[in-house]
């Protein structure tokens, strides 16, 4: 105890005392799958960062980053947790450069602040992402987690529009990766490495990304099929045509229901661009599901448009799902999987909700409340699910669930054989195990 | 084209470029084969072999693990493979053409356990010495590896051997209407292991990504010789992104031995535009006020006077000799809209006092003047003997006042600089042409280039935009990264490669150990 105490107090020598969080009953809105961690630090500077995390490398510490906390169900039950390490006030905008259409900002600003900023300025601009959580994830959590949504079926994802980040190693050395420049091959492509390491390469601290100028005009098409096999016809369409969708998502009727449409399958394109096109692509696209059986098309312009993809992007909010699983897998399989995945959860008599970026090949499995009380089942429905997007060249997470069902899955889904090489990163980068340590791929 | 008869000799597979590496190979021809001639600075190294097993030995071995018919070790090929597209040479002591992934991997093994260097190499193109030899050991060439494994069609991707040639997947591509997007000048010949080692860009990156944003999953060899799968046809497989750090790591992480690439349908229109400016000031301002406007353009592609003269005279496309710049503006995507987009961007030309603006009425012209521009390295590399190319980048505001400045330092050194650049990308490629038998001039090469570097890196850029850091720019990297940035980068070539042999002493230099 009296240890404990000691380094705690080093801690607040280095973050300042009223940065410094020990009281247990607030501790526990920190726990990571329900174990609480000694201590919560508010750092205000990256030099902060750099001191703490030298400190926990040298007295063999365990250290969680953290922004607003939308994530911490993902990954690997931990074995301890001395630290939790709050990036909410690091959150300065540390360059716009318009001209440029580049941004830095640092970790702990959310999105929702950064688009705000961005579409009020100049002739307005956006950071192409749209991952979930989209009013409370911070810039550092969704780059953290390489988190999407469904507009990175036209504009990619984090690793294509990061043009550089700074972040602070596990032994707190403060480094800087890429840079402001669109192209870059000086050196090792690090800002891509630490995109998705779930904190457990490194703190990141700033990134720089590239913007995109507001689209002149944008409209939302809904089609809806009584028939998979038709929806699925229809998506694959569009993927080998000329038209440029922003995004394309599948979802099942349930889903659709959630969203306040009625249909048995439900596909939704986001169109966006010069005026003429999305004109365009609204008819053009409308004509094609009419022809290939969609029962019913609505459009949506304006505000309406804006609330059903952020309808889309924070369904996890709204169905209360209690386990989350996303697969990935080959993009023509979307409708054959999703069609799988319904068979499945009905004979287990799972309650299952569907959304998919049909031009990714990525589904997410939203199972619903009643859903989680059988655990044998959902066990079983898991692996099933996994091997189902496996044997098309995929594999499945576990993006959130309870305790008691982590323990009996591989939340990170099956082992691949590049898994050996994920783990000498880890041990050269992060020797003593400061950062996340359990929590990613193979329990690194 | 005048250089036919030269690639006569020279079979591409051999590795020596058609458009960009012609003066290397001029060169090579004319005066590389002598084995007397030595310049520390133009890239001639001192070897020294950190291995024990002596040439013969390694030969011999070789030909036991992958056959005589894969092994080439005469004086002649050793000569052939001691350069790439850069001014740097240094000879292998063997070279290999593994036609299997467990040739590739036997290779490496054996490398490994005597520690012994090893190089993969495709077509030679590399323009910063990245596929030379420097420490000696074993040449990997994989241009023998060269099949299109599978045109998966259906889910958008192809699988292929690393010694694919660029342009010949683009060619078969094209016949079902689907394109693989990156595209260097030099894709008639580079392959696809080449540019994914150097995450190799093109005039089409602007709007599509470089090499790495294409390329989704391989198969790569380990420094142990265990052969793994990174990535994949699907996206977002669990775990660190490895693809994201092996693309662009010059072949010192592993080798690769099969890619998988993301293709996309045609687009529907496409409209190029060839834009002559009587300033290069304009020529650059159009290019910030084009993307301020909120345009992104497919390629925005600039050259000066100096290169449309010699593309002109090499290739005769319709370049005017007396322009001062010209600007390649293409737009690509859905036909709607187009017309409106090009009059906005033929209105902010005019605002920048365009001279002429053609607008290339059909596919041929199109080719004319795509042509112009991916011929403009071969075509300046017929001014003089020797040229070295920079390749910094800076934000695309930076570049009018950037290129003045390459202006001055080219006659602070009286050196002449051709500059053709990735405008849009804010990618500069001033040619710096010389004689590299004259030491002085030479001299001031080196100086001028590593002054460019820098002058980038004073902009916001940095030093290597798409050609790589090999050993030409290593010098550079103390410009933007501290010790410990170079400190962390070095933990993930530990990781990969404990022992330092895949292509030792390419992009991470030596540093005092962080404090």
């Amino acid at each position: 105890m009296s240890n404990s105490t000691q380094w705690v107090s080093a801690l607040k020598g280095i973050i300042g005392e009223t940065n410094v969080i020990q009281d247990p009953d607030q501790l526990k809105a920190y726990a990571v799958d329900g174990l609480a961690p000694k201590a919560v630090v508010n750092p205000g500077s990256v030099e902060e960062i750099s001191k703490l995390l030298t400190y926990a490398h040298s007295e063999k510490r365990t250290v969680v980053p953290r922004g607003n906390g939308t994530k911490m169900a993902t990954g690997g039950i931990p074995g301890k947790i001395d630290v939790v390490l709050s990036m909410l006030r690091i959150h300065r905008i540390t360059e716009h450069d318009i001209p440029n259409l580049s941004l830095s900002v640092e970790a702990g600003i959310t999105l929702a602040e950064v688009q705000k900023m961005l579409a009020g300025t100049g002739k307005g601009s956006f950071l192409p992402l749209d991952p979930p959580y989209s009013d409370r994830a911070t810039i550092g959590g969704i780059i953290a987690a390489n988190s999407s949504g469904p507009r990175r079926y036209l504009y990619g994802s984090a690793r294509d529009l990061l043009l550089g980040l700074k972040a602070v190693y596990p032994n707190g050395d403060i480094v800087a990766f890429g840079g402001k420049a669109v192209k870059n091959v000086s050196g090792y492509d690090m800002t891509k490495l630490m995109i998705g390491s779930w904190g457990s390469l490194g703190v990141i601290t700033e990134i720089t990304t590239k913007l995109l100028p507001l689209p002149e005009a944008s409209a939302t098409l809904l089609t809806s099929f009584e028939d998979l096999a038709k929806a699925g016809s229809m998506t694959r369409k569009i993927l080998h045509s000329v038209l440029l969708p922003s995004a394309m998502e599948l979802m099942d009727g349930k889903a659709a229901s959630q969203l306040g449409e009625s249909a048995r399958y439900l596909v939704a394109f986001s169109l966006e661009g010069v005026r003429e096109a999305v004109d365009r692509q609204v008819a053009e696209i409308g004509d094609i599901a009419k022809k290939e059986g969609a029962v019913d098309t609505k459009v949506l312009w304006g505000e309406e448009d804006r609330i059903f993809w952020r309808r889309v992007r924070d369904f996890a909010i709204a169905s209360e799902a209690s386990v989350i699983l996303r697969s990935n897998f080959v993009i023509s399989k979307q409708a054959e999987i999703l069609g799988n995945y319904e068979k499945i959860a009905q004979a287990a008599g799972i309650g299952c909700a569907w959304i998919g970026h049909v031009g990714n090949g990525i589904l997410t499995s939203y199972i619903l409340e009643n859903g989680a009380a059988k655990m044998g089942p959902v066990v079983d429905l898991i692996g099933k699910f996994t091997a189902e997007a496996a044997k098309h060249g995929g594999n499945l997470i576990v993006e959130s669930c309870p305790r008691d069902l982590k323990e009996k899955v591989r939340v990170w889904g099956q082992p691949r054989s590049d898994d050996v090489v994920m783990r000498r990163l880890k041990e050269r980068v992060d020797p003593v195990g400061v950062l996340n340590p359990g929590r990613f791929v193979g329990g690194i | 084209m005048s250089h036919g008869d030269r690639f006569e000799i020279c079979p591409r597979s051999w590795g020596v470029a058609i458009s960009e590496a012609i003066t290397v190979f001029r060169d090579g021809l004319a005066y590389g084969l002598s084995d007397s001639r030595f310049a520390l600075d133009a890239g001639r190294l001192e070897i020294t072999k950190g291995f024990k097993m002596e040439k013969d030995k390694i030969i011999s071995e070789m030909v036991r693990l992958v056959g005589k018919e894969n092994v080439l070790s005469s004086d002649m090929h050793l000569k052939l493979y001691e350069y790439d597209a850069s001014l740097i040479r240094s000879k292998p002591d063997c070279i290999v053409c593994p036609t299997s992934t467990e040739q590739v991997s036997k290779v490496v093994k054996f490398a490994q356990d005597h520690k012994i260097p090893v190089i993969a190499r495709g077509a030679g193109t590399n323009l910063s010495g990245g596929s030379v030899t420097v420490q000696g050991g074993i040449a990997i060439v994989l241009t023998r590896m060269n099949q299109i494994l599978d045109m998966d069609i259906e889910n958008l991707r192809v699988v292929v051997q690393p010694g694919v040639i660029t342009l010949d997947l683009k060619n078969v591509l094209a016949k079902h209407g689907y394109l693989y997007q990156p595209d260097p000048a030099s894709e008639k010949v580079t392959t696809i292991g080449g540019n994914f080692g150097e995450n190799s860009g093109g005039p089409h990156c602007l709007k599509y990504g470089v090499t790495s944003n294409h390329v989704l999953g391989v198969e790569l060899v380990l420094y142990d010789g265990q052969v793994v799968e990174v990535g994949g046809k699907a996206l977002d497989n669990p775990g660190y992104d490895l693809m994201g750090v092996l693309g662009g790591s010059e072949g010192t992480l592993g080798i690769v031995t099969r890619a998988v690439l993301r293709i996309m349908p045609k687009a529907e229109a496409v409209k190029t535009m060839l834009c002559i400016f009587n300033s290069i000031e304009e020529g650059g301002n159009t290019v910030t006020a084009i993307i301020g406007e909120g345009i992104i353009p497919a390629t925005l592609e600039m050259m000066d006077n100096l290169t449309i003269k010699a593309v002109e005279e090499a290739y005769h496309v319709g370049f005017p000799t007396d322009a001062a710049a010209i600007l390649i503006i293409e737009l690509d995507g859905l036909k709607d809209g187009m017309e409106r987009l090009t009059e906005r961007i033929l209105a902010i030309c005019k605002q920048h006092n365009v001279r002429e603006i053609r607008v290339a009425k059909d596919q041929a012209e199109r080719d004319k003047i795509w042509a112009g521009r991916k011929g403009a390295f071969g075509a300046v590399g017929r001014l003089r003997p020797n040229y070295l190319v920079n390749d910094g980048t800076v934000p695309r505001t930076r570049l009018p006042e950037t290129l003045a400045k390459v202006v001055e330092i080219g006659k602070k050194y009286k050196l002449p600089i051709a500059n053709v650049f990735h405008a849009g990308d804010g990618n500069l490629h001033p040619l710096i042409l010389f004689d590299e038998r004259d030491k002085d001039e030479l001299e001031r090469v080196h100086a001028a280039a590593m002054e460019i570097m820098k002058l980038c890196v004073d902009m916001g850029g940095t030093i290597s935009g798409e050609h790589g850091i090999g050993v030409e720019k290593i010098k550079g990297m103390s410009f933007i990264f501290s010790a410990r940035d170079i400190a962390a980068m070095k933990k993930v070539k530990a990781a990969f490669d404990p022992e330092n042999l895949f292509n030792p002493g390419k992009v991470l230099p030596e540093t005092e150990k962080a404090a």
